[in-house]
């Protein structure tokens, strides 16, 4: 659904299908599709349903006409991307629409399909707690038994605990995976835009078919050698159009890591408990800190940081979406604490639109990387 | 246009220029005039309303004055917007009901158009100036071309270049850029005129579109558009023959009827 | 415009009152920093000084000092995409000033999400720069009826609260006077919804301009007597001008509804323009929200009363019931239009307008107008522009 070019994929893994080929088949099976907005939800409880979840993120759109009509000019892009893509033709691709409680704007935009848009499709929302302690656990074990009451409703199924129990156990497998792909990704000899195919194919495989791919693109790690290019950490919501990679390489820079909402913010670690629903609530919070669970500012630091520290990064490229309020709260600090932790940063605001504005493409082929370390994305245009 | 001495008079005094509609005692236009606003306005206005003929009995005629700078005309001439005066105005053109599309210099209007040119309902764009007419004669100025050789170029084109940035000001120096890069101008300039047109069109469907759509202001020339627009909602724009002069026009009638 | 509402008086007196107060407050007390949806009898009921960033910022906009702080805020790298409070207070903040002389430090931070996500980023933002703990009562937005979990985990958060709060405050909640604080927010409450209900009478003897400005005491002192006081004084007078026929608007001639924030910087410009066309503003959704929730405040069950209030503001219901809200206005006080402020620096207030406008104007066909602007920064005021729409409105109103 994202409206990216077709893959270009150069590395030893095998091509990774689209969302539509990876929408027919999982039908094909007998399943449903949900369409999903970002950013945290229990994919498990989905799957137990026989529901895939297929995730949007905007798509990158250049008009929202459909859109436009319903919500102001200073809202974020990708809830009106969203909004326009499931009036035009989304919702009709699609069996029901789940939209998580991940902001003001996706506050509005879900409320918005359930009294305005009227969709043929039934719309679903999902509340994520800010709170902290064990009442969080225990109102999102609630929550997330709440939407499975909903999905049954849709599905016509009712899973057992041993069902929910291995879609949980596969969901952890793949998450385990994507964190261990994150992780290598300095030792991987792949174009970014190669890479975040694969790592952002987590918005729409199955579990077992991103289980394999994973396993396929790790297989070609390569031993750590001095970067040919500087390595920098991307951070912000969604890398959309996925050009901006291949502005980044003209810059002669690459993402050697990342913060990504659609990529390592959601690196959940397996939950504890037997329950499968409290396991899922755990699970879910326990995702590295985050605007929308209420993370304090200075966790958010001391994980950029460790991220930075892990990866050889030298600067962060914060990438935050146009109008995004939690996002642009959070830089001043989060640059200053990088600042003081001799990392530089540059802010670039994505408008979610499928060509990279020319004012971010590079016009000649960029300076050498500059193994000694001095601002990599100083070389962007700051806004 | 007759020798017959007007009755009624209608002023629409705009950002890039100012109209004069007199109109004799059956609704005829009998005198018409545009010139560009000046710099000194109010002494433009004042020379405009010297010239307007007195009645026989050395009172003044009925007048209405609309537009931006309604507010600057002197005296006690009766003022009123240009969403209400380009309804009436379209409806006296065209006897329709309907959905108008009014392209200013500073404002786009959408409006909703009932029995009799009445206002049911409206929206304008926002205060971003890329959804205004603006955006084009800015552009236009940016690539040495008049505002009016733009919309024949965008049309003449079979390519069709994105501009990304909702932006004037970064849209201009998005195609500086492209323009650098050797891409063509006819496919720059359709892909300028597809992004105004879809901000414009997000705002008609937000008024709630109903057929025919009517287009009225300097914009209304641009074929560009035109077309644009009519593929959009799947119907033949109709554009009056003189569309600068409907504001005018409808404050015209307004004078004359003696309306609120 | 009507002769001025007697009160005005004493509401400058109070507010002004409340923000001396806090320059003092570190010789004998403990400071809150809280958002204006924030559960504060819990707070008021163990002696610590509340103080509303939201209500400062307001009070700046009003008082025309927002758009320098902003520029503040905004030089230290906050865009200008983000909350014209969180903006003003920030700025307010890194520079030091205010039109109220002095504010006092927070001791701690109480944030309640049930206005918008905004305030939780805006107070992690204050947290790290005061090193202040921040305490959270998250309010899950209720899209429909509030399921029973979500009332669970809201009562359960305040509850929690109560062992910090009582460890910065220094002492052990009373009971006893947490109900008395309770029942004096309920009773201003009420007091409150009976002002606004005011402006059904035919003349208004008040607008939402009066409203807006005479709101500060239910938002920033709920939980005091003297704010009942205060409120029942304002109510006398008001029932009094509608008695002898007082309109807050000369020759009354058409009644609007005003949806989401003021606009603080054109406060005076909107109510003077209104009441030129004889338009008087006489219902606003946001200055209702402060009173219609004032059954559900129960003092025998302080927590539970609370819990069920602050989870079912305005603002945490969906959009349908914002609509709810304002076809109910538009029917009770016989209006003839709605003003939706599109507000920039409010967004979850605003998503959500156009379709609720659209409702409004075709399937009951009431004019409405939607107005950009921003409530506190003032550059996102485009005047000739606002005029022009409000002109047509009126036009259209009238007819």
């Amino acid at each position: 659904m994202v409206g990216t070019a077709k893959v270009r994929d150069n590395s030893r893994a095998a091509p990774i299908p689209g969302r539509q080929q990876t929408m027919e088949r999982f039908r094909e099976q007998g399943g449903r599709i949900a369409a999903v907005l970002p950013i945290h939800y229990p994919r498990a409880l989905l799957r137990a349903h026989r529901i895939l979840p297929v995730e949007i993120w905007g798509p990158a759109q250049a008009f929202t006409p459909l859109a436009d009509s319903r919500l102001q000019s200073y809202i974020c892009p990708l809830a009106r991307n969203a909004l326009d893509f499931l009036l035009r033709e989304g919702a009709r691709r699609v069996d029901m629409v789940l939209v998580p409680h991940t902001c003001d704007s996706l506050q509005g935009l879900g409320s918005l399909l359930l009294d305005q848009a009227h969709l043929d499709r039934p719309t679903l929302n999902f509340y994520l707690p800010r709170g902290a302690g064990d009442a969080s656990v225990d109102y999102l074990a609630a929550e997330i038994r709440s939407l499975s009451a909903a999905l049954s409703r849709i599905s016509g199924r009712s899973p057992r605990e041993e069902e929910l129990i291995e879609c949980v156990m596969l969901e952890e497998e793949a998450d385990s995976l994507l964190s261990e792909l994150l992780g290598a990704r300095p030792r991987l000899p792949l174009p970014d835009h190669t890479f975040y195919r694969v790592v952002r194919s987590r918005e729409y495989l199955p579990a077992e078919d991103f289980i394999s791919s994973a396993n396929g693109v790790l297989a070609g790690r390569t031993s750590l050698g001095a970067p040919e290019r500087l390595p920098i950490l991307l951070s912000g919501i969604v890398p959309e159009p996925m050009e901006i990679f291949d502005a980044l390489a003209g810059f002669g820079a690459f993402a050697a890591a990342c913060d990504l909402a659609c990529a390592s913010r959601r690196l959940y670690p397996g939950g504890k408990s037997g329950d499968p629903f409290r396991r899922m609530a755990e699970s879910l919070l326990g995702a590295p800190p985050d605007f929308t669970r209420g993370s304090a500012i200075r966790d958010r630091v001391r994980y950029l940081r460790a991220n930075a520290d892990k990866s050889g990064a030298r600067g962060v490229l914060f990438y935050p979406v146009k109008f995004c309020e939690p996002e642009l709260f959070d830089l001043p600090l989060l640059r200053k604490g990088l600042d003081g932790a001799g990392l530089a940063s540059t802010v670039i605001e994505a408008p979610l639109h499928p060509h990279l504005s020319q004012v971010l493409v590079p016009r000649d082929p960029g300076p050498p990387p500059r193994p000694g370390g001095v601002t990599p994305a100083g070389a962007l245009p700051e806004r | 246009m007759s020798e017959t001495a007007p009755a009624a008079y209608g002023l629409d005094v705009g950002s890039t220029a100012v109209k004069l509609v007199g109109l004799d005692t059956d609704g005829n236009a009998v005198r018409q005039s545009l010139e560009p606003t000046e710099p000194a306005l109010q002494k433009q206005l004042g020379r405009i309303l010297e010239s307007i003929q007195e009645r026989r009995d050395g009172g003044p005629l009925p007048l209405v004055v609309t537009g931006y700078g309604r507010g600057l005309v002197p005296g006690p001439a009766r003022r009123v917007t240009e969403i209400t005066c380009h309804a009436r105005g379209i409806f006296q053109l065209f006897e329709r009901e309907g959905t108008l599309l009014d392209v200013g210099g500073q404002d786009s209007k959408a409006v909703s158009v009932g029995p009799g040119g009445n206002v049911l309902d409206f929206l304008m764009n926002d205060k971003c100036a890329a959804g205004t007419g603006r955006f084009l004669e800015y552009t236009a100025s940016r690539l040495n071309l008049r505002v009016d050789e733009i919309g024949p170029a965008a049309l003449q084109s079979s390519g069709e270049t994105p501009i990304s940035s909702t932006c004037t000001v970064f849209a201009e120096s998005e195609i500086v850029s492209l323009i650098a890069q050797g891409t063509d101008l006819g496919a720059i300039l359709k892909g300028l005129h597809r992004s105004l047109v879809q901000r414009l069109s997000g705002m008609i469907r937000a008024v709630g579109f109903r057929p025919p759509l009517m287009l009225s202001g300097g914009v209304a020339r641009n074929d560009a558009v035109v077309n644009m627009l009519s593929d959009a909602f799947d119907c033949k724009a109709l554009v009056p023959e003189s569309p600068e002069f409907t504001g005018a026009l409808g404050a015209a009638l307004t004078a004359l009827e003696g309306r609120p | 415009m009507g002769p001025p509402l007697k009160c005005a008086a004493a509401t400058k007196r109070l507010v002004t009152r409340h923000y001396l107060d806090g320059r003092y407050v570190r010789h004998y007390g403990k400071t809150a920093w809280v958002t204006s949806g924030a559960p504060v009898e819990l707070l008021k009921a163990l002696g610590f000084f509340v103080l509303y960033p939201e209500n400062h910022g307001a009070l700046c906009g009003a008082r025309r000092a927002a758009e320098a702080l902003c520029r503040e805020s905004e030089a230290a790298g906050y865009s200008s995409d983000i909350c014209s409070y969180a903006r003003t207070d920030l700025g307010s903040l890194l520079s030091g000033r205010t039109p109220v002389g002095r504010l006092p430090r927070p001791d701690v931070l109480v944030c309640c999400t049930n206005i918008c996500q905004t305030v939780l980023a805006w107070y992690r933002v204050l947290s790290d720069h005061f090193n202040a703990p921040l305490l959270v009562v998250d309010t899950p937005f209720l899209y429909a009826e509030a399921p029973p979990h979500a009332k669970a985990y809201v009562l359960a958060q305040i509850e929690a609260m109560v062992e910090p709060l009582e460890r910065i405050a220094g002492r052990s909640l009373n009971q006893d006077r947490l109900k008395r604080t309770v029942k004096y927010s309920r009773d201003a409450a009420e007091l409150w919804n009976r002002i606004t209900e005011m402006g059904r009478r035919k003349p208004a003897p008040l607008t939402a301009f009066d409203q807006f400005i005479h709101m500060a005491p239910i938002v920033e002192m709920r939980g005091d007597s003297r704010t009942v006081d205060f409120y029942a004084a304002m109510l006398r007078e008001l029932e009094e001008r509608a008695r002898l026929g007082i309109g807050a608007v000369q020759r009354e001639r058409a009644r609007l509804v005003w949806d989401n924030l003021p606009v603080w910087h054109q406060l005076r410009f909107l109510s003077e323009f209104f009441a030129e066309k004889g338009a008087a503003v006489v219902a606003a959704t946001y200055t209702k929200a402060w009173g219609e929730l004032a059954p559900l405040l129960q003092e025998s069950q302080p927590f539970e009363a609370m819990a069920d209030t602050y989870l079912h503001v305005l603002l945490n219901r969906g959009t349908g019931s914002k609509l709810d809200t304002i076809r109910a206005l538009v029917k009770e006080f016989d209006a003839d239009g709605v003003v939706f402020h599109s507000d920039r620096s409010c967004k979850p207030y605003s998503i959500g307008q156009m379709g609720q406008r659209d409702s409004v104007v075709r399937q009951d066909g009431i004019p409405a107008l939607l107005l950009e602007a921003d409530h506190n920064d003032p550059r996102s005021w485009s005047r000739s522009q606002n005029i022009n729409r409000l002109e047509a409105f009126m036009e259209v109103v009238a007819r």
